[in-house]
């Protein structure tokens, strides 16, 4: 690697351990502050020279790919193995891939086969990943891509004989079986579709010929996570749809699986991993060999077989998804729903102790996707715990910044909607149903409350996304700023999920979206359907007015000073604010300056607090 | 024929003579005939033949009719004048006659004062029209040409546009007017000809379209089975009474309403067809009472939203008469406050399709078809299979990757990809780049579109599409443009219109401002093969010196590196940019970069450039940028 390819890489590692929130070496609320903006200020100077350096170093060789030296182009390999080691949790999963769709482009101008079909396979790789962390929010974005560089790579198939390089073979056999990825919605069509597309491969994979042209391919183990890509369409039998030949298909494949870890396990002495034991036993139950509470069963004592400090993946998945798993088979049947209440709970009560104990370097792009399984089956009793209490005390476990952000929101929205009640009540008309002035003075402290709520729950989608905030160590390339909008579905649709945190979703949704909807996100956003638009118009202003003038957190723009920040609001009412959201802000300024001056540290003392 | 007993039951008590018809494939046939009529005749067919030419037609007309004609209708019959009035009844149609002859013929005198000052107020009409016609003329052309002068004050200006719309207005009603004055004087005959529906469609379509925008209305077009292509028919005639339907519909329609166009054309029998058009609209609609006079001239509603309206109140006459004079019906169907429904059926003869030549060399090609709505997509698929290609529809950006994939594995590799303009959820200008790059530069992309392909040729051809099949679907058109991309479409045609070839910048004079020299060297060499004359400067610092020691205009485009030493491109562009010279704010500027940070596009902007190209510079996107701004005059 180049030298400044080796500092980024560094300067990235660095960037998760200062993001660590080190509650021991803060020592108190005070010390965890200063910690906080200490750290806080070098993470966005190795920011700032990553970013430097990127520009300086990296751009021009992309921006003109096609001449680039074979020496460049090894430098560039190197560099994108180093930031897309770890899988899901890789170190700049966009710049990967970025530079492996540049390297494609270079392949194609200067057709080198066999690079390019090893390229192909990567890209599709990268954006394989990023189609898994956009997924979450339930809305679709790579995987056309993806589908058309694997289905590129393996098309090479046709000229087999003509490439004789084994790890080219390689690359072409993988990608063809990659195609199956791109098939993982919970719904019949695609699962037909991924049935297909393993079948194809594993005709080529057990067909002795091409064993026989490169024998020194580990056939065996394409074959096993074959099975293993197969058995996962276990979520469609799980969202209820039913079909023979997808049914067998499943079981087969799980049974494959149960197989292959086991005789691996015999030969190594390591213990068979969760994940896929419980994709054998859930497959026994969608296939009726087993009845619902043999599987509940199972699953409880999986879970109480655990390592609470495990944080590999097998660690995770035994920690957060086999609850997530539990949540969603009780909610199929009332008698064990009920039954069971305590077990769920005391299971939810573990998964966030473990979230909350878990280091910086360990709240991962896995962690933080079984994490919004676990929220998103979350059941919510009506004397249990509540997802409202859950969801903010993981985001605080999270996430300490974040907290921070919506506690400065959370108060300023309650100062604005405080004012609003005094002085001009019928700016808050419609609001939890309030029919007219006298309504809103009537319910000022429920009101308050509400704004209040709003401000800490309307950033919750971020927690689908921890990488954008927390690891991305430059300023953001595209495709982050596209996936850093999609936060609003997944807030969304959790806070839709529970009864005591329904109401919020559209503060979650909208809080982006312009006053007249000329510009922000989501565009379908309706504002005119919104009992409860004047809060999410108070939140957006004081949304804007934190984040912009946020000096530390601020990666992507020059942050605002408070005046400038107040005079872009003004320029704003009435097209990206709603003038009265806006007008109450700038009338507050003065108290809302001076609560800042103090609000920032006691929010962090707070979040310390709730922290230990 | 046979009858129920209740027919006869029924209408025998009706005291009148009465015939009970029903069609029987197009011939009107007696069910039954009572007692009252059979001095008359035996049945619908001897009353015909004992009828006068002209009364005869006119009760064939009336009774062919879909709806029951209210118009009063006189028979001659042997010395006797009997009125014949029609009616609808239990799935019959019958004719009722009365005798009249001594109420006619006591008022024959007074008719036929009527006819002669019918006659007369026609001529009057028509000669008043010429005589008008000829002035207002002058009044238009006179009225363009000063409104072309720019040095017009503007309070002229805007008496010169009310002039503008008003003569164009009385200028309409005049040619109403003379229209419905010739049709009544027997002067307008239909000449019959070979026509294209599908040019005539496009004809109508350019005309009803802008009307439809103008009046912030939802056009929606819908054909039905297209079986044949070519007829015989007077295409002016037929133009006109599509034009007379939508145009009504348009002007009856508040904004934001719905005007929907349905057009078939199903084979009736051998050599036969019947066109159908039908103008559905969300408009004011129109009343129950209203609706039976609709088609009678200088007949209007008397409501304050129609009166608010301009019209002569012969438009639905003209095309009932031009409808009928085709051999062909029109009905109605409204209802006040919701719309309108006007559907015409004409039959014409068939002609022969012209599309078998370019179906032969298709035969057995397969085709992906993009479409997000099914019905387009099935349509689209009929048609192709019509010319045996073989097509596959893809709802979306993933079934088309899968269709790909599988059909690669399948050995059964597709010829061409046609692609709606627009797809639910997927986002073409990022697609279809991806598809370009898969499927090699030699691999069809073809737009399916009922706009303009020179108001978005630029943007699709940016994304990789090669050309345009216009909506709505024909078979010739489809057989036409995916036959330009077989082998031997390509011989005949010669290098097909795109890339690089097509563009001609000759006249053009840009600056590209590159500092690495392959790079400037290769993009001059590629650049300069369009014609355009071209200076260079190798960073920011003589960029601007080179823009500042230029004469005002000399260059239409400044083509932008970012990351350059001495100076980058973004100050050279700020510093052009604070020039005191009029072009300096106008010389389109255009980034050339090909990684940038979400900040560095907006710097791009924020420093005065007006697009950005991605490196490695791909010529077509290159030339398609050019083209937009370059098509942009001095001032």
């Amino acid at each position: 690697m180049r030298e400044y390819q080796k500092t980024y890489v560094e300067n990235l590692k660095r960037i998760i351990t200062l993001n660590d929130p080190d509650r021991q070496k803060a020592g108190d609320g005070e010390g965890f502050f200063a910690l906080r903006r200490e750290r806080s200020r070098q993470v966005h100077d190795l920011i700032r020279e990553n970013t430097a350096m990127l520009r300086r170093e990296l751009f021009p060789v992309l921006d003109d790919i096609a001449s680039a030296s074979d020496e460049e182009i090894g430098h560039l390999s190197d560099f994108a193995a180093a930031l897309g080691a770890g899988g899901m949790d890789q170190l700049d999963l966009i710049l990967n891939y970025s530079i492996h769709n540049a390297l494609v482009v270079h392949a194609r101008k200067r057709s080198k086969r066999d690079m390019l079909i090893r390229e192909l396979y990567q890209t599709g790789l990268a954006l394989f990943y990023m189609q898994e962390i956009i997924n979450r929010s339930g809305k679709n974005r790579y995987q056309w891509k993806m589908g058309l560089m694997f289905g590129e790579a393996a098309s090479y198939i046709k000229q087999y004989d003509d490439i004789t390089d084994p790890e080219t073979r390689g690359y072409i056999h993988r990608s063809m079986g990659n195609l199956s990825l791109a098939y993982g919605g919970a719904n019949m069509e695609d699962a037909k579709r991924k049935m297909a597309a393993v079948r194809r491969s594993l005709q080529v994979l057990t067909d002795p010929m091409y064993r026989e042209k490169t024998p020194s391919l580990p056939w065996d183990r394409y074959v096993y996570v074959s099975h293993q890509e197969r058995s996962s369409a276990l979520n469609v039998l799980r969202a209820g749809y039913s079909d023979p030949q997808v049914v067998r298909e499943i079981m087969e494949s799980a049974e494959f699986v149960r197989e292959y870890q086991a005789e691996m396990c015999r030969q190594t002495g390591a213990k068979p991993m969760v994940r896929w034991r419980m994709g054998y036993e859930a497959a026994q139950y969608h296939c009726g060999i087993r009845p619902l509470s043999y599987l509940l069963h199972w699953l409880e004592q999986a879970f109480f077989e655990r390592d609470q400090e495990d944080y590999s993946e097998d660690g995770v998945y035994n920690n957060i998804t086999i609850p997530a798993l539990y949540a969603e088979y009780l909610s199929r049947s009332e008698e064990y729903r009920s039954a069971k209440k305590n077990v769920l709970l005391h299971m939810y009560r573990q998964v966030e102790r473990y979230v909350r104990s878990a280091a910086e370097s360990q709240v991962g792009e896995q962690l933080s996707k079984e994490l919004l399984v676990c929220l998103q089956s979350f059941v919510e009793y009506p004397s249990g715990i509540q997802a409202k209490d859950f969801l903010l005390r993981l985001v605080m476990g999270r996430d300490a910044d974040a907290y921070v952000h919506s506690r400065l929101i959370a108060q300023i929205a309650e100062m604005m909607t405080a004012r609003a009640i005094d002085a001009r009540p019928d700016v808050l008309v419609g609001a939890l149903g309030c029919l007219d002035a006298d309504q809103v003075k009537a319910n000022a402290p429920a009101l308050r409350r509400f704004a209040y709520d709003s401000g800490l729950l309307h950033d919750v989608g971020l927690l689908a996304f921890p990488g954008l905030t927390r690891h991305i160590g430059r300023s953001w390339l595209e495709d982050e700023e596209e996936m850093y909008r999609h936060h609003v579905y997944v807030g969304e649709a959790l806070l839709a999920q529970s009864p005591s945190t329904r109401p919020y979703a559209p503060v979650a949704l909208g809080h982006h979206r312009f006053y007249d909807g000329s510009g922000g996100y989501p565009a379908e956003y309706d504002r005119s359907a919104q009992r409860d638009q004047p809060i999410i118009d108070i939140i957006a202003v004081a949304n804007y007015f934190v984040r912009s003038t946020d000096q530390l957190s601020s990666i992507n723009y020059q942050a605002y000073t408070y005046d400038q920040a107040l005079a872009s609001i003004a320029d704003l009412s009435g097209t990206r604010f709603s003038p009265q959201a806006a007008a109450l802000l700038l009338e507050l300024a003065p108290a809302i300056r001076a609560y800042l001056d103090h609000g920032v540290q006691e929010a962090y003392a707070e979040a310390f607090r709730l922290l230990v | 024929m046979e009858h129920p007993r209740e027919i006869e039951g029924f209408w025998e008590g009706a005291g009148l003579p009465a015939l009970v018809l029903t069609d029987q494939d197009g011939v009107w046939d007696t069910v039954y005939c009572n007692t009252a009529a059979r001095p008359l005749c035996r049945d619908y067919a001897h009353l015909l033949a004992q009828l006068q030419p002209e009364e005869a037609a006119a009760l064939e007309r009336a009774v062919g009719a879909s709806v029951a004609d209210p118009t009063l209708l006189f028979c001659h019959v042997e010395r006797e004048v009997y009125s014949a009035v029609l009616m609808d009844w239990s799935g019959y149609r019958v004719c009722l006659l009365q005798k009249v002859s001594e109420y006619y013929q006591n008022n024959q005198r007074a008719l036929d004062e009527a006819i002669m000052a019918n006659k007369a107020k026609t001529s009057f009409l028509s000669e008043m029209s010429h005589d008008i016609r000829t002035p207002m003329g002058a009044i238009i052309g006179m009225t363009e040409i000063a409104l072309a002068q720019g040095d017009a004050p503007p309070r002229v200006k805007e008496c010169l546009n009310k002039i503008k719309v008003a003569s164009g207005h009385m200028m309409s009603l005049l040619n109403e007017v003379l229209d419905m004055s010739r049709i009544e004087s027997g002067r307008v005959s239909i000449q019959a000809e070979e026509i294209n529906i599908a040019d005539l469609l496009h004809e109508i379509l350019i005309v009803a379209l802008p009307q439809a925008d103008a009046g912030q209305l939802h056009f929606h077009l819908e054909t039905g089975s297209l079986d044949k292509e070519r007829i015989w028919a007077d295409g002016v005639r037929l133009k006109q009474v599509c034009l007379n339907l939508l145009s009504n519909a348009i002007k009856y329609t508040p904004a934001g309403g719905q005007v929907e166009f349905y057009f078939d054309m199903v084979t009736e029998s051998a050599g036969r067809v019947r066109m159908t058009v039908r103008v559905t609209d969300t408009g004011i609609g129109m009343s129950r009472e209203f609706l039976t006079k609709v088609f009678q001239p200088f007949e209007r509603e008397e409501k304050s939203t129609v009166n608010k309206i301009q019209g002569t109140g012969l438009g639905m006459t003209i095309t009932k008469n031009l409808v009928e004079l085709m051999g062909g019906s029109i009905r109605v169907t409204s209802e006040p406050g919701k719309g309108s429904c006007f559907t015409v059926e004409i039959p014409f003869p068939a002609a022969d399709d012209a599309w078998d030549d370019h179906a032969n060399q298709l035969s057995g090609k397969r085709v992906l078809l993009l479409s997000g709505s099914e019905k387009a997509a099935a349509n689209a698929c009929r048609m192709l299979s019509d010319l045996h290609v073989e097509a596959d529809w893809a709802k979306d950006a993933q079934d088309v990757v899968d269709h790909i994939n599988d059909a690669l594995f399948a050995d059964q590799e597709y010829f061409a990809l046609l692609t709606a303009e627009q797809v639910p959820g997927v986002d073409l200008m990022a697609f279809l780049p991806e598809v370009r790059q898969r499927m090699g530069q030699d691999f069809p992309i073809l737009l399916l579109s009922e706009n303009d392909w020179s108001q978005t040729e630029y943007m699709f051809t940016r994304a990789g599409v090669d050309g345009f099949i216009p909506l709505p679907l024909f078979r010739s058109r489809l057989a036409e443009g995916l036959y330009a991309y077989t082998p031997e479409g390509r011989v005949q045609q010669g290098p097909l219109p795109l890339g690089s070839q097509r563009r001609d910048f000759s006249r053009r004079h840009i600056l590209l401002v590159e500092d690495n020299e392959l790079n400037r060297e290769i993009a001059l060499e590629l650049l300069s093969q369009s014609g355009l004359s071209i200076d260079t400067a190798e960073n920011g610092r003589e960029a601007v010196d080179r823009f500042a020691a230029s004469a005002p205009y000399s260059y239409d485009m400044i083509l932008m590196d970012i990351q350059m030493p001495i100076m980058n491109g973004l100050d050279a562009t700020r510093a052009i940019r604070a020039m005191e010279r009029t072009d300096a704010g106008q010389v389109p500027i255009i980034a050339m970069t090909a990684n940038a940070f979400v900040e560095d596009v907006q710097a791009s902007l924020d420093a005065g450039m007006v697009a950005h190209i991605s490196k490695p510079l791909d010529m077509d996107k290159v030339f398609s940028t050019m083209e937009l701004f370059l098509g942009r005059e001095h001032p």
